[in-house]
């Protein structure tokens, strides 16, 4: 929680005959992130070389091209594998040996082969119709169009007949959509026959080549298309009896032969002399002594393995989260953003509270809250990867919020609900929803500005404490009194303003007496800590001080939380509004055959209103949540930039040993 | 009332009248606040938004660093809100 999953830098060495157990047993246990070797290293590592793949490693990855080329062939999908179980490793190998060969011969010859033969059929004689069809218009032989020496044919669309000025033989057809002209003509008109025909905007078609009545010609090739299309379905129905005979067994040899190249291809990563072989990395630090005592295990002791202090290490540690199952889904969120390094704080968890608050905030209505719920789970069909998850886990919860805001503010599709709003009203005087008080707009906005305050103000805090973690010696004691100096001068400023104006919801310092240049005590205090923090700022970095008025935009701009929310419920009233009282309430007094047209409409612009409502509501709490986060939080402690943790190993499937 | 007089005799105006100009007034104002940092908005997003994308194309890892720059100047328009929201209620 708060930070990364602790991480131990182990260090092995061992003789190369060791290298293909270790190499099993890193891979086996999928929890070794390793640090690969290069030969730019520096003096340490005079002498080593990058290891060399496995012996059969090439053979592995030209069995893992047929195998993947048989998926595609036949259409496999890894996505949605039908639960098939998982086949011990020996006999998949078994039968690789044995039935690949066969299988491959059988899909090359009975399917693929003869498959792109008759699509390219398929595609010659589906062309060969579209051309031909337009010619039905006409009543000649298709043999009649070419051959001549001494004759331009033109035959295509026009909008319209037209007159040729020019000696002519003409067919006309005006029943067939785009109307249909063929003009045969000496070739020497040629030229001025194509400009009439052009500039009545005539568009040519290729003519076919093919004898007899083109009627027939229609009728022969769509037979033939019939029939290809006939053989077609019949290796489909071939494919499919080889797909469900060995869908599995190809799925299962695919991870299998996967899982051999990318083992054999691991001494890549290793530094290795003529004898003997180097591998560093990183390890989750739990797991350490189990997984040594392993290795120890799988090569008889013959290897040395050694965790190595984390100050002699010069990179930072991979980082994998480490957060309470509910947290996980908003991972994402910092994804997006950037990986937090090991060293600092991992501030998902507080992200996955605060994010779906600030999105109930701004929604806050117990029917779009509702709607996203039923999205959260409508579109789990639809959005199957991991990513996908976290993301309809994230909108679960944002609607979860939302609804909880909703009671809270009395909100139903703009509407409000039996009770009073429990929290401060956001109804607006508009149609007959007018409310005995308007919405508290200065309540809101000050609420929206403690929020602002005490999230940038803990974002502050992160600061100091990445800065008392990361940095050393002067700048870290500089760098954490800025962070605190920010600090003062946000609540300096706040102070002061306290001091001077009674506002709602905050602290009234207006009332002891003035004491210098206007100020009280109170005001004075304030004014103390501004100047105090500005100090403190400018002595780790002068040009920061440019920076200060962003403390007042940056919590000013929390007021986001409520302004984007009041659109939202301005847009839903008036919505509510057209659609309700002016279009369909009037009508339903006296029933005409009119007013039913006029309900209709007004269904519509309901519907269509509220849909746009949600949309809007998904876009703007969302994108206005997360950036509060990234633009408005984030600055002021995370930097991000940490090395995604990636242990050797895969997740199986369809395979067990 | 003394006062209402004078300014009708004034200004032709009775004090409704005057309340209502200026609901009026502050509408325009609201409107304006709402509409003219919407325009500032657009045309600050608008070089970043492009330069965003194009960055993106070529490298899918900065997405989140291209969104957060893409609705920095967004908050103008959040104060131009805000201030409409202040001036109307």
């Amino acid at each position: 929680m708060l930070r990364a999953k602790p991480m131990t830098r182990l260090f092995m060495a061992g003789l190369k005959e060791q290298m293909a157990p270790v190499i099993h047993e890193i891979y086996r246990h999928h929890l070794f992130h390793i640090h690969s070797f290069s030969e730019a290293r520096g003096e340490d590592y005079e002498g080593f070389r990058m290891g060399m793949p496995l012996p059969g490693a090439g053979e592995a990855a030209t069995q893992l091209v047929t195998v993947r080329g048989l998926l595609s062939a036949l259409g496999i999908s890894r996505e949605t594998p039908e639960s098939f179980g998982r086949r011990p490793v020996t006999e998949v190998r078994a039968w690789l040996e044995k039935q690949l060969p066969l299988i491959r011969n059988e899909v090359e010859n009975e399917v693929s082969k003869k498959r792109v033969l008759l699509e390219t059929d398929r595609k010659k004689y589906e062309d060969l119709l579209r051309e031909i069809q337009p010619f039905e218009a006409a009543p000649l032989d298709m043999d009649l169009y070419q051959g001549y020496e001494h004759l331009s044919v033109f035959a295509g669309h026009i909008p319209r007949d037209v007159e040729i000025p020019a000696p002519h033989e003409k067919f006309f057809n005006d029943t067939v959509p785009g109307r249909f002209i063929v003009v045969f003509t000496p070739k020497e008109y040629h030229l001025k026959v194509e400009r009439t025909l052009l500039d009545s905007h005539f568009r040519a078609v290729p003519i076919p080549a093919g004898e007899g009545s083109p009627k027939e010609l229609y009728k022969a090739y769509d037979a033939r298309l019939a029939e290809i299309r006939r053989e077609l379905a019949s290796i489909e129905e071939k494919a499919e009896k080889i797909r469900k005979a060995h869908a599995h067994w190809l799925l299962a040899s695919e991870e299998l032969l996967m899982a051999d190249v990318e083992q054999k291809e691991i001494p890549l990563q290793f530094a290795t002399t003529e004898q003997a072989f180097i591998a560093e990395g990183w390890i989750p630090a739990p797991e350490a002594g189990s997984f040594v005592s392993a290795l120890q295990k799988a090569t008889g002791g013959k290897i040395f393995v050694t965790e190595v202090p984390m100050d002699e290490v010069p990179e930072q540690p991979p980082v994998e989260y480490d957060n309470p199952s509910f947290a996980r889904p908003s991972e994402l969120f910092m994804d997006v953003y950037s990986r937090p390094k090991y060293t600092e704080i991992d501030p998902t968890i507080l992200l996955s509270i605060v994010f779906p608050l600030f999105f109930g905030l701004i929604v806050g209505d117990v029917g779009y809250g509702l709607i996203f719920l039923a999205m959260s789970y409508g579109l789990r069909r639809y959005l199957t990867g991991p990513e996908g998850r976290m993301l309809l886990t994230n909108l679960r919860n944002a609607g979860i919020a939302t609804v909880a805001f909703g009671i809270l503010f009395s909100e139903f599709f703009g509407y409000r609900l039996p009770w009073g709003p429990i929290l401060f009203s956001r109804h607006l005087n508009i149609g007959g929803e007018a409310a005995a008080h308007g919405p508290l707009i200065p309540e809101l906005m000050i609420l929206s500005i403690w929020i602002g305050v005490l999230h940038i103000t803990l974002g502050r805090i992160f600061g100091i404490i990445n800065h008392a973690q990361q940095d050393h010696g002067r700048h870290r004691t500089l760098a954490m009194l800025a962070n605190a100096g920010w600090i003062c001068v946000m609540w300096g400023i706040l102070i002061l303003i306290w001091s001077q104006f009674a506002l709602p919801l905050m602290p009234d310092l207006t009332g002891f007496p003035p004491v210098i240049l206007g100020l009280n005590l109170a005001g004075i205090l304030g004014a103390a800590a501004l100047v105090g923090g500005v100090i403190l700022i400018a002595r780790d970095s002068v040009l920061e001080i440019v920076e200060i008025p962003t403390i007042i935009s940056h919590v000013l701009s929390y007021t986001r939380l409520v302004a984007v929310g009041l659109s939202s419920v301005a847009i839903a009233m008036v919505v509510n509004f057209i659609a309700i009282e002016t279009l369909i309430e009037p009508q339903l007094e006296n029933l005409t055959a009119v007013g039913i047209i006029i309900i209709i409409m007004g269904v519509l612009v309901f519907l269509i209103g509220q849909l746009l409502n949600i949309a809007l509501g998904l876009l703007g709490g969302g994108l206005h949540s997360i950036r509060l986060h990234y633009v408005e939080w984030f600055t002021k402690f995370y930097k991000g930039g940490g090395e995604k943790y990636t242990p050797l190993g895969m997740i199986r499937r369809f395979t067990e040993d | 009332m003394v006062e209402a007089i004078a300014v009708e005799t004034v200004a032709g105006m009775t004090p409704e009248m005057i309340a209502a100009t200026q609901m009026g007034l502050k509408a325009v104002g609201a409107g304006l606040a709402v509409g003219l940092t919407g325009v500032g908005c657009g045309i600050a997003e608008m070089g970043i938004g492009s330069a965003a994308v194009g960055a993106v194309a070529e490298n899918k890892d900065i997405f989140g660093l291209a969104l957060l720059f893409t609705v920095i100047p967004e908050t103008i328009v959040i104060f131009g809100l805000v201030v409409a929201l202040l001036l109307l209620f």
